[in-house]
């Protein structure tokens, strides 16, 4: 008897989960699963958005993708004199080589130079048909790999110091959060005005006066000079919310450790290695792949700051979808940044482990 | 003895200016921005730029009309009301649906429960711009206005987030309250809806907190679906999009007027309620 009334109970309870977690469903269906499989389904098609003549659209393939991401690697033949030797530049001393868009395949597509290489004394040209996406993944990894470390790095050192016993350690906490909390668009345009070529803008103000460097440096039109850049704008904003991450670790850690530690006579840099950085790694592990997550699917920086002088794969995305109109390449696009996400969040999952609830 | 003590005050000093350049660091581009605002446009071209808006003579001179204009450009007002309508419905929809799904995650028996918690859990990372174009055609397809295709589209990212950290919360719950309640002769949705509900009213400000936030600052597809709907921008396309009334080149005194403007209430919701922010963002990051 009693054991039926609970079946009874349980059935409701069942019935009950499945209506309330219905909406979520449904809205999670039409947001981010119906599109998702319309993105994968597009992603092989050459489907141009709003050509008014839906009916051109065909199926091709893996073409897009092919385009996208097609790279090949030839050399480069050396220029000769009438010797048979290698001329050298009488300039700058440098061996001369033909040019590379003499022997990047023409047919039946065109590939573009990205860079050359030299190995075992000869020199090779990389090139591809899409220079602009495969310069996008590349950007996107530098950037991913030196912003996240350098924020875990200040923000590492910013919990450190919130973490000891100061005055104004209420305030420091509070104005950590200002940075992470401001809207990106916003803080990417102070960033923009701050890095604005000629003595208008604080930074070349700065270097000028310092007497670093002539005060002209264009931050956001100098090639070599984009990056650095934008890692440093994204660092300003992720370091504080890294900080707050790694301080909720620290904070964990018990006193007597470093008390005990202390009896020991261990130094304070001892007891960072062997008690801090040990019990801080868990706190530290997720705040790195979170950080890493979004680090590669940068997007408010780069249109802000760079729009089309460098893209990231996302501004890349939008490029292609908003601008050019070609709802497939920009699918293919999209599927290959998830690929790319999926990889980390499956460590991710794997790292946090879901078991590790009572499910 | 005492050069101990001298060294402890040298220790204590160095601290203490590392301390003030983390402070600078953090708050120099509002101090920039708001320097800037006050400046007109032949104080911002001055070479070299000044710590203190300054005329030729070097006198301090502040230079108020910035402010007036961004507040007599009809298309950043507007996008103030859309950014709020919008951030405020996003924020509301989530935590209600959010929280009955919660409910039913962390209180309630079910088949399949493992793999929704997968489900939700693995949203959560889900990289927003992958499905553009295919939410794109979803919203063209529908037939949607920009404000209402920003909601929907936000709640990729809050509905899945709301319903995670409700659910951690609904767990803490003891199962006692809700037997007790059901004995009384309360259906489970009722318990739920007038007990449970109640008791997780800290989590529902931490958790909105954090979606409201998200929700306005969210860039890329406001960006997409408010392109043919210019009347719908929210702050952060406005202000990305901000030109002059006689725009010769970016006017960039009162792009840096609006930065200010917009981080106020910004800066407000951090003062007010930092505690229940941090724990908030470290519940994410914390619990897992």
């Amino acid at each position: 008897m009693a054991k039926k009334e609970t079946g009874i109970l349980l059935k409701r309870q069942q019935k009950l989960a499945l209506k309330l977690l219905l909406p979520t469903f449904i809205i999670l269906a039409l947001v981010a699963i119906y599109p998702l499989a319309d993105v994968f389904i597009t992603s092989f098609t050459n489907r141009e958005f709003a050509g008014g003549d839906e009916n051109k659209t065909e199926f091709i393939g893996f073409d897009n993708y092919i385009s996208l991401l097609a790279f090949t690697f030839v050399e480069l033949p050396p220029v000769l004199d009438e010797n048979g030797n290698q001329t050298i530049d009488s300039k700058t001393g440098e061996p001369l080589y033909e040019r590379a868009i003499r022997v990047l395949p023409r047919t039946p597509y065109r590939f573009k130079e990205m860079s050359q290489f030299d190995l075992f004394g000869k020199r090779y040209v990389v090139g591809a048909r899409n220079p602009e996406f495969l310069n996008a993944i590349w950007n996107t990894l530098v950037f991913t790999v030196t912003s996240v470390f350098l924020e875990t790095m200040l923000g590492l050192f910013i919990a450190l110091v919130v973490n000891s016993n100061f005055k104004a350690k209420g305030a420091l906490r509070t104005t950590m959060l200002v940075p992470w909390a401001v809207i990106t668009v916003v803080s990417a345009r102070i960033w923009e005005w701050m890095l604005q070529p000629g003595n208008s803008g604080f930074f070349n103000m700065l270097l000028f006066r310092l007497g670093i460097s002539n005060g002209q440096a264009s931050f956001l039109t100098e090639p070599a000079l984009q990056m650095p850049s934008m890692v440093m704008v994204d660092v300003w904003k992720t370091a504080p919310y890294m900080a707050l991450l790694l301080l909720a670790g620290l904070q964990t850690i018990p006193r007597e450790l470093y008390e005990a530690a202390d009896v020991d006579g261990a130094s304070k840099p001892k007891q960072f290695f062997s008690i801090t950085l040990p019990l801080l790694k868990p706190a530290l592990a997720v705040a790195l792949i979170f950080r890493t997550l979004d680090a590669l699917r940068v997007f408010d920086v780069f249109q802000v700051l760079l729009g089309s002088k460098m893209y990231s794969m996302a501004s890349y995305n939008y490029f292609q979808l908003i601008q050019n109109r070609q709802m497939g390449l920009a699918s293919a696009i999209g599927v290959i940044i998830f690929l790319f996400i999926s990889i980390f969040a499956i460590f991710y999952m794997r790292s946090m482990g879901v078991e590790k609830h009572e499910v | 003895m005492k050069s101990k003590k001298v060294n402890r005050i040298i220790i204590k000093s160095i601290f203490y200016i590392v301390v003030v350049i983390i402070f600078i660091y953090m708050l120099f581009p509002f101090y920039w921005a708001l320097n800037s605002s006050l400046k007109s446009e032949d104080q911002l071209m001055q070479s070299p730029a000044t710590f203190l808006p300054r005329d030729t003579d070097g006198n301090i001179s502040f230079y108020f009309e910035n402010y007036k204009n961004i507040f007599s450009n009809s298309t950043f007002v507007r996008s103030i009301g859309n950014s709020i309508i919008v951030a405020g419905l996003t924020t509301l929809i989530s935590l209600v649906v959010g929280s009955f799904s919660a409910f039913a995650l962390g209180k309630l028996y079910f088949k399949g429960k493992k793999i929704t918690l997968y489900l939700i859990l693995s949203m959560t990372m889900f990289p927003q711009v992958t499905v553009l174009s295919g939410l794109y055609a979803v919203i063209t397809t529908l037939n949607l206005a920009a404000v209402p295709s920003m909601i929907l589209s936000y709640m990729i990212f809050t509905l899945p987030f709301t319903t995670w950290v409700l659910t951690t919360f609904f767990r803490q719950l003891p199962t006692e309250i809700m037997q007790s309640a059901q004995v009384d002769g309360a259906t489970p949705f009722q318990t739920f809806w007038m007990i449970l509900l109640p008791l997780t009213a800290p989590a529902l400000v931490t958790t909105g907190l954090l979606a409201f936030i998200a929700a306005w600052n969210e860039y890329l597809f406001a960006l997409t679906f408010t392109s043919i709907e210019p009347t719908a921008r929210t702050i952060p396309v406005a202000i990305s999009l901000f030109s002059g009334t006689v725009a010769r080149q970016e006017p960039f005194g009162e792009i840096m007027a609006a930065a200010i403007v917009v981080t106020i209430p910004v800066v407000l919701l951090v003062l007010i309620f930092q505690r229940r922010i941090v724990a908030g963002l470290t519940a994410g990051a914390v619990k897992g």
